[in-house]
C-alpha cells in the first residue's frame, strides 16, 4: 500500500474546486505501449477519451531531457579547502573526465548520474551551463539534480540513475518528450484508475487488442512453503491477499525508463523496489506494498481490526490513534502481541519501509472492502492513491496477477529471485449475470447498433457474452467493472463505444397540458421592481452574530460543516441581508431593494418577500426631495395589494428590529403575513444607517377574487367633520366609529387632514374626515345626509371625543 | 371725434383701459351715446344723415375695440406662457430605478423557453433530506459519488440540497406520467469559493417521463433549448459520463460564439441522461422511460456578460446589479 502521491494530490488536499473527482495521469506513450503501438496521436486520443466518458481535463506536454547532458559516473570527490559543502568532483562518461564543483550531499564516488556539459540549458535551474571557476577550482560542467534537469521535482541531490544506465549516453535519447493526458474520472469508473483500464477502453473503441502486462508472470504455488504466513481476522474486509517473497534484492535507484514513467505520473522515484510497487499501482490499478522481510515477526502478516486507542505512525510521519473499526495490517511483535504496521488500503507504516540494506522483500497485494477503506480515510483525513482506488473498487481478482507482475519486475530490476511459493488467501469472484436484450439499445437510445457490434464491444470490455436467442443474452461483466449491474448499464457501454454522436434528435409526442401558474413569483418580482425596487439575491447562510446584530430571530437550523462561523446557520429573515446591502450601498442617495427567497425557521422553511427603503422615495435632484416615511411604504404595499385585487391593513405591533412607534403587522386578505415599519434606531446605528424602512411578507400573497359589480350612477353627497380625540386613539378606531354610526348610505370615509398642536391642546389630535354618501337608486336629499351626520356626531360625542368647528 | 376715439382704442395698453375707452365713447353717458340722444333735436332732413354717420362711427369704434381686445388678450396669453416656460434640459425627478436581478432575468428567459415548449414549472424546498437528495436518486450509502456533491449537512441530519434533482422525486411522487417539468432553484455545495465557484448557486432541472421517451428525445430537447437561447441550428454535443440517477448518462455542451471573445467554442453546460430504473422504482413508476437534464444558471449569466467574479451576484452591490437592464 505504499504509494508516493502524485504532485498536486497531497494528503488531505481536496480536488480543485469544481472538479468532479480525483484526476489520473496517463502518459500517451505508455498507453500506446499497452496497445501495441496502435494508438492515434495525442489530439485524436483526447477526442476518443472524451467520447468514451473518460473526460480529459488537460494535457501536459513534458519536454525531453535537455541536450548536452550525458550519463556519467562520479569518479573522484575531494573537499575544497575553505568550503563547508562544495566539493571538487570528477565525472567520467567513459570517454572523457570532466572536473566540476558540486554541492550535492549525494555526490559520492560510484554514483551514476547526469553530467550537463557547457551549452546545456537546464530548465529547472534557469541557466545555461558554462565553464567557470568557483573557489579557485575550474568547473567545466554541472552534476545536476532531477529538478534542475526538469525531470521531476527533487532538488535534494544529484540525479542517480543506478548502475545499469548506459554510460556516456545522451540523456535526451533515454528521456524523450511525453504527453501526459490528465483525466478527471467519474466515481463509477474505479477500473479506469490505471493505464490498463484506460487502454482497455481505447482498445475496445479502436478494435485493437490489449497487451496485459505480466499476463504470463508466475503467480507462485501456494503449496510451496515460503516461510511466510497470513492471519486474516476479517475476511469480509480483506477478501483477498497475496504475499510473495523476493530474496536477495539490491536496493538501488531505479533505471532511467522506470524513473521516467514515474516522473510522468508526477511521482518522485525513490528506489527500485518502492518504485516498482508504485509503477504497478498505476499500471494495473492494484495498490501493492513491499515490506522488508525482517519487519514481519515470524514471517506473519496479519489483517485485523485495530484496538481502540492503538497507535501507528504512517508514512506521512504522523502518529495516528486508531479506533476499533479501523482495519490494519499488523505483524507479531517481540512480546507476543501484534503491532500495526499500516492502515489497510490507505497508507503503509513508516517503520516497515524498504531501506538501503533490505535483502528480502515481502510483497503484499490485497483487496479491501471499499466502505472500510473509505471510512478509515475519512476518519483519519487521509487521501491517497491507494484509498482513491479501493473506495471506487479495485478488481478483486487482481492481487495474484499484480503480485506476479510486481515480483517479476523487482527481480528484473533489483536482482534477487522470486520465491516459487506464495502465501495467498481468497479466490476469484464472478460478478452476477445480467440479462441483456440487444434490441433495448435501439429502444432506449433511438440508435441502431448491429448485434455483432454490440457483442464485440461487450467482449472487448471484458464481458462474457452468452445467448442463443437473438434478443436474450446473458452477459457476465468482468470482475473489475463494479458499475455494471443492470441492462441499462450495458446499454450505456454499447452506446458509448458506438458513439453518442450517433444519437438522433426527436421530439416526444406526449399528451400533457401544463398547468398555468407562477411558482417562481415572476409577476410579483416584476410588480415590485416596477415600483422602483432593485432585486438582490443573498446567501441563505449567515452567522449567529449577524442575526443578533439585526435583532432577527435566532437561527433554527445550523450547519454541521459550515464555511466559517459567519456562514454557520441558515437565515431566519431576509431583511438582515438587505441591511448589509444597504450599508454596502451607503453612498447611494436613495435605496429601494427587495429579495424573494427562503428563510429557515424552527417550524420549517418558508418563502418571503423582503423590502428595504432608505432616503427619499423620489429625488428632486435640483429641487426638494419627496421624503420617505412609513406612509410611503404603506402606499407601496397598498398598491401591490390593489394590483392583486387584495386588501392589506396595518395594525400596530412590536418587533425587536422595528421602531416601537412605527411598526405594523400586515394583514393581507384578513391574514397576518408579515410586518412593516421603520428600522429600530438602535439596530440602525449598528449599521451606521438611519431612516431605513422595512417590510417582510410571507409568500404566496393571496389574490382577491374579482367579480363584476355595477357602479353607482347616482350623485354623491359629501360632508366634512373634524374629530378631536386623544392622540393614542388610532385612526382605524375613529373610522370604525364613524362607519358604524353613519348607516348603510355611507360610501367612503377618508381622512384629509391630521393636526396636532396648540389648537387641540396637549395630547389631543384633530382628524378631519370627508364622508361620502350615496344611494344606488336615487339622489340623496340634504335632509337625509344631515340626518346621517347628526348620528355620526352624536356617536363621536358619546365616545367622549370633541367635534371641531 | 372718430379719429380721436380710434386713437384712444389703439392707445389702450390693457383690457381695463380698453374698457374705459369703451365707456367714454359707447357707454350710457358716452360721447357717441350723447350724440345719438341729441339726434331728436335735429331737423328731420338732417336727422337721418346724422344718425347714419353716428352709427357708422359706433360700428367702427366697436370693431376697433374688438380687434384691440383680441390683440391684448393674445399678448397677455403670450406673456403668461412665456412666464411658464421651463428648462426641459434640467434632470427629471428620480424615482427608484427598480429592476430584476440578472439571475432572475436569465431564469425567466429559460422558463419562457421551456413553458413555450410545453413544460410545467415547479419549485421545491432548499433544505432537504438524505432520502430526496441522495437515497431516492440512487446514490448508494458510503459511495464516493456522494463526496463529489460536497454537501452542507445540518446539525439535525438534514442537508442543503446539492442539486435540483430532489424535485424529480418529489414531483414524480405527486404526479402521474406523462409530463414535462422544469425546476429552477438554489443549490448548495460546500466547496472552496473563488471567482468561478460559489457555495450557493442556481440550477435548472428538466424531467420528461412518458411511455417511450428515448435518448434521442433528450438530445432533441437540448437542441430545442439551444436553438431558443442561441439561435436555430446551434450545435450540441453529448458525451458519456456518470450520475447515479441516470443511465445512460451524459454531459452536454453547446457550440456557441462566446460573445465576449467572439470565438466559437463548446460551452459545457450540464449533465443529462435517461432516468435510472432505481429512481423510477423509488417513486413506484412502472413501464415508463424518461430523461432528465440539469445545468447551472450562473454560467449562462457570467459568460455572456463577461462578469469576472461569480460572487458579484450575491453581494447586493448596486453598482453591479443595476447594470443589467433592458433586453437580455
Amino acid at each position: 500500500m505504499r504509494c508516493e502521491r502524485a504532485a498536486g494530490t497531497a494528503a488531505g488536499s481536496r480536488p480543485p474546486a469544481g472538479a468532479a473527482g480525483p484526476v489520473v495521469r496517463v502518459p500517451h506513450g505508455w498507453l500506446a505501449e499497452l496497445l501495441g503501438g496502435d494508438l492515434p496521436g495525442v489530439e485524436r486520443t483526447v477526442e476518443l477519451l472524451d467520447g468514451l466518458g473518460l473526460a480529459v481535463e488537460t494535457v501536459h506536454a513534458l519536454p525531453a531531457a535537455p541536450r548536452r547532458v550525458v550519463i556519467a559516473d562520479v569518479v573522484e570527490v575531494e573537499a575544497i579547502p575553505g568550503s563547508e559543502h562544495l566539493v571538487r568532483a570528477v565525472a567520467g562518461d567513459g570517454e572523457r573526465r570532466v572536473q566540476v564543483v558540486c554541492g550535492a550531499p549525494n555526490a559520492r564516488v560510484g554514483v551514476r548520474s547526469a553530467l550537463a556539459l557547457p551549452g546545456a540549458e537546464l530548465p529547472g535551474a534557469g541557466f545555461t551551463v558554462e565553464a567557470r571557476e568557483m573557489m579557485g577550482v575550474a568547473s567545466n560542467g554541472v552534476l545536476a539534480s532531477p529538478r534542475e534537469l526538469g525531470l521531476f521535482d527533487y532538488g535534494g541531490g544529484i540525479v542517480d540513475f543506478g548502475p545499469d544506465a548506459p554510460l556516456g549516453a545522451e540523456l535526451a535519447e533515454l528521456w524523450p518528450a511525453e504527453s501526459v493526458i490528465e483525466l478527471e474520472l467519474t466515481p463509477n469508473r474505479g477500473d479506469a484508475f490505471s493505464l490498463l483500464g484506460v487502454a482497455r477502453d481505447l482498445g475496445a473503441k479502436l478494435g485493437v487488442p490489449l497487451r496485459v502486462p505480466g499476463a504470463d508472470a508466475d503467480q507462485g504455488d501456494g503449496a510451496i512453503d515460503d516461510g511466510l504466513r497470513l492471519e486474516i481476522e476479517d475476511e469480509a474486509a480483506c477478501p483477498r491477499l497475496t504475499l510473495r517473497l523476493i530474496e536477495g534484492v539490491r536496493v538501488a535507484p531505479s533505471p532511467v525508463w522506470l524513473q521516467r514513467r514515474l516522473a510522468a505520473l508526477g511521482l518522485r522515484p525513490r528506489n527500485n523496489v518502492v518504485d516498482v510497487t508504485n509503477f504497478v499501482t498505476f499500471e494495473l490499478g492494484q495498490p501493492t506494498h513491499a515490506y522488508d522481510r525482517r519487519v514481519l515477526g515470524g514471517g506473519v502478516l496479519q489483517v485485523r481490526r485495530a484496538a481502540d486507542g492503538e497507535r501507528v505512525t504512517l508514512l506521512d510521519e504522523e502518529e495516528r490513534v486508531l479506533v476499533a473499526e479501523d482495519l490494519v495490517i499488523a505483524t507479531p511483535d517481540a512480546d507476543g502481541g501484534s503491532r500495526a504496521v499500516g492502515l489497510a488500503g490507505v497508507m503503509g507504516g513508516l517503520r516497515d519501509s524498504v531501506v538501503r540494506d533490505t535483502r528480502d522483500v515481502a510483497l503484499e497485494a490485497a483487496h479491501f472492502d471499499p466502505v472500510v477503506v473509505r471510512k478509515a480515510a475519512r476518519r483519519h483525513r487521509l487521501s491517497t492513491d491507494a484509498h482513491y482506488r479501493f473506495e471506487r473498487g479495485v478488481d478483486p481478482n487482481l492481487p495474484p496477477r499484480a503480485s506476479a507482475r510486481a515480483a517479476a519486475l523487482i527481480a528484473e530490476i533489483a536482482g534477487g529471485s522470486v520465491h516459487p511459493g506464495v502465501s495467498a488467501s481468497g479466490s476469484d469472484v464472478v460478478r452476477p449475470e445480467i440479462a441483456f436484450r440487444p434490441s433495448r439499445v435501439g429502444y432506449l437510445m433511438a440508435m441502431e447498433v448491429p448485434a455483432e457490434e454490440q457483442r464485440a464491444s461487450l467482449e472487448a470490455l471484458g464481458c462474457d457474452v452468452e445467448g442463443d436467442q437473438d434478443d436474450a443474452w446473458r452477459v457476465t461483466p468482468p470482475s473489475w467493472r463494479f458499475d455494471l449491474h443492470i441492462e441499462e448499464d450495458l446499454i450505456e457501454e454499447v452506446s458509448r463505444l458506438h458513439g453518442y454522436e450517433h444519437i438522433g434528435k426527436t421530439v416526444p409526442a406526449m399528451h400533457f397540458v401544463p398547468p398555468i401558474h407562477d411558482p417562481t413569483h415572476r409577476w410579483l418580482r416584476e410588480a415590485v421592481a416596477a415600483m422602483g425596487l432593485q432585486e438582490t439575491v443573498s446567501y441563505v447562510f449567515t452567522g449567529p452574530d449577524a442575526l443578533a446584530r439585526a435583532a432577527a430571530p435566532a437561527a433554527g437550523v445550523a450547519l454541521s460543516n459550515p464555511q466559517g462561523a459567519e456562514r454557520s446557520v441558515l437565515r431566519t429573515a431576509l431583511y438582515p441581508a438587505l441591511l448589509t446591502a444597504a450599508a454596502l450601498n451607503r453612498d447611494e442617495p436613495a435605496l429601494a431593494l427587495f429579495e424573494i427567497g427562503h428563510v429557515f425557521l424552527a417550524g420549517g422553511e418558508e418563502e418571503r418577500l423582503g423590502m428595504l427603503w432608505r432616503g427619499p422615495y423620489a429625488r428632486g435632484v435640483w429641487r426638494a426631495d419627496s421624503p420617505l416615511d412609513f406612509f410611503v411604504v404603506k402606499g407601496v404595499l397598498e398598491r401591490l395589494a390593489a394590483r392583486l385585487g387584495a386588501d392589506v391593513r396595518c395594525r400596530p405591533t412590536q418587533a425587536p428590529f422595528l421602531h416601537p412607534g412605527v411598526a405594523a403587522e400586515l394583514v393581507w386578505q384578513g391574514e397576518a403575513v408579515g410586518v412593516a415599519g421603520q428600522l429600530h434606531p438602535e439596530v440602525a446605528a449598528r449599521y451606521e444607517l438611519d431612516g431605513v424602512y422595512l417590510a417582510e411578507l410571507r409568500l404566496p400573497l393571496a389574490e382577491g377574487r374579482v367579480r363584476y359589480r355595477d357602479f353607482p350612477r347616482q350623485p354623491f353627497a359629501e360632508r366634512d367633520l373634524a374629530v378631536v380625540a386623544p392622540v393614542d386613539v388610532a385612526y382605524a378606531r375613529l373610522e370604525r366609529l364613524v362607519r358604524d354610526a353613519a348607516g348603510s348610505e355611507l360610501e367612503s370615509v377618508r381622512p384629509f387632514d391630521v393636526y396636532q398642536g396648540e389648537q387641540v391642546g396637549e395630547g389631543g389630535r384633530s382628524v378631519a374626515l370627508r364622508l361620502r354618501f350615496r344611494r344606488s337608486d336615487r339622489a340623496l336629499t340634504d335632509d337625509e345626509v344631515d340626518g346621517h351626520m347628526r348620528n355620526v356626531m352624536s356617536a363621536v360625542r358619546d365616545a367622549g371625543y370633541d367635534i371641531r368647528a | 371725434m372718430l379719429e380721436e376715439a380710434l386713437a384712444a382704442v389703439e392707445a389702450a395698453s390693457n383690457l381695463q383701459e380698453l374698457q374705459d375707452v369703451r365707456v367714454r365713447y359707447l357707454g350710457k353717458k358716452g360721447e357717441l351715446t350723447r350724440k345719438l340722444k341729441a339726434l331728436g333735436s335735429l331737423p328731420p332732413e338732417e336727422r337721418r344723415e346724422a344718425g347714419r354717420r353716428i352709427n357708422e362711427h359706433k360700428q367702427a369704434i366697436e370693431e376697433a375695440i374688438q380687434a384691440r381686445r383680441e390683440a391684448l388678450e393674445r399678448r397677455a396669453l403670450e406673456g403668461r406662457l412665456a412666464g411658464e416656460r421651463v428648462d426641459v434640459t434640467l434632470p427629471g425627478t428620480r424615482f427608484g430605478d427598480g429592476g430584476l436581478h440578472l439571475l432572475t432575468r436569465v431564469t425567466n428567459r429559460l422558463l419562457d423557453v421551456f413553458t413555450a415548449l410545453g413544460y410545467e414549472v415547479a419549485v421545491g424546498p432548499e433544505l432537504e433530506t438524505d432520502h430526496y437528495n441522495f437515497g431516492a436518486l440512487n446514490f448508494p450509502d458510503e459511495h464516493p459519488a456522494r463526496d463529489e456533491q460536497d454537501t452542507f449537512w445540518t446539525t439535525d441530519g438534514r442537508l442543503l440540497r446539492t442539486h435540483t434533482s430532489p424535485m424529480q422525486v418529489r414531483y414524480m411522487e405527486d404526479h402521474r406520467p406523462p409530463f414535462k417539468v422544469v425546476v429552477p432553484g438554489k443549490v448548495f455545495r460546500n466547496e472552496a469559493v473563488d471567482a468561478t465557484h460559489e457555495a450557493q448557486f442556481h440550477q435548472l432541472e428538466a424531467l420528461v417521463v412518458g411511455e417511450r421517451i428515448t435518448m434521442a428525445d433528450l438530445r432533441g430537447a437540448i437542441d430545442e433549448m439551444a436553438a431558443a437561447l442561441f439561435g436555430e441550428g446551434t450545435r450540441t454535443r453529448l458525451q458519456p459520463t456518470f450520475f447515479p440517477f441516470v443511465e445512460p448518462g451524459a454531459e452536454f455542451a453547446i457550440y456557441w460564439t462566446n460573445p465576449r471573445s467572439g470565438r466559437q467554442e463548446w460551452l459545457e453546460l450540464g449533465g443529462c441522461g435517461m432516468v435510472h430504473p432505481n429512481v423510477f422504482r423509488a417513486v413506484g413508476y412502472q413501464g415508463v422511460t424518461g430523461f432528465a437534464f440539469g445545468f447551472g444558471i450562473e454560467r449562462l449569466a457570467l459568460v455572456p456578460y463577461g462578469i469576472p467574479d461569480i460572487r458579484a451576484f450575491y453581494q447586493g452591490d448596486l453598482r453591479v446589479l443595476r447594470q443589467f437592464r433592458g433586453a437580455l
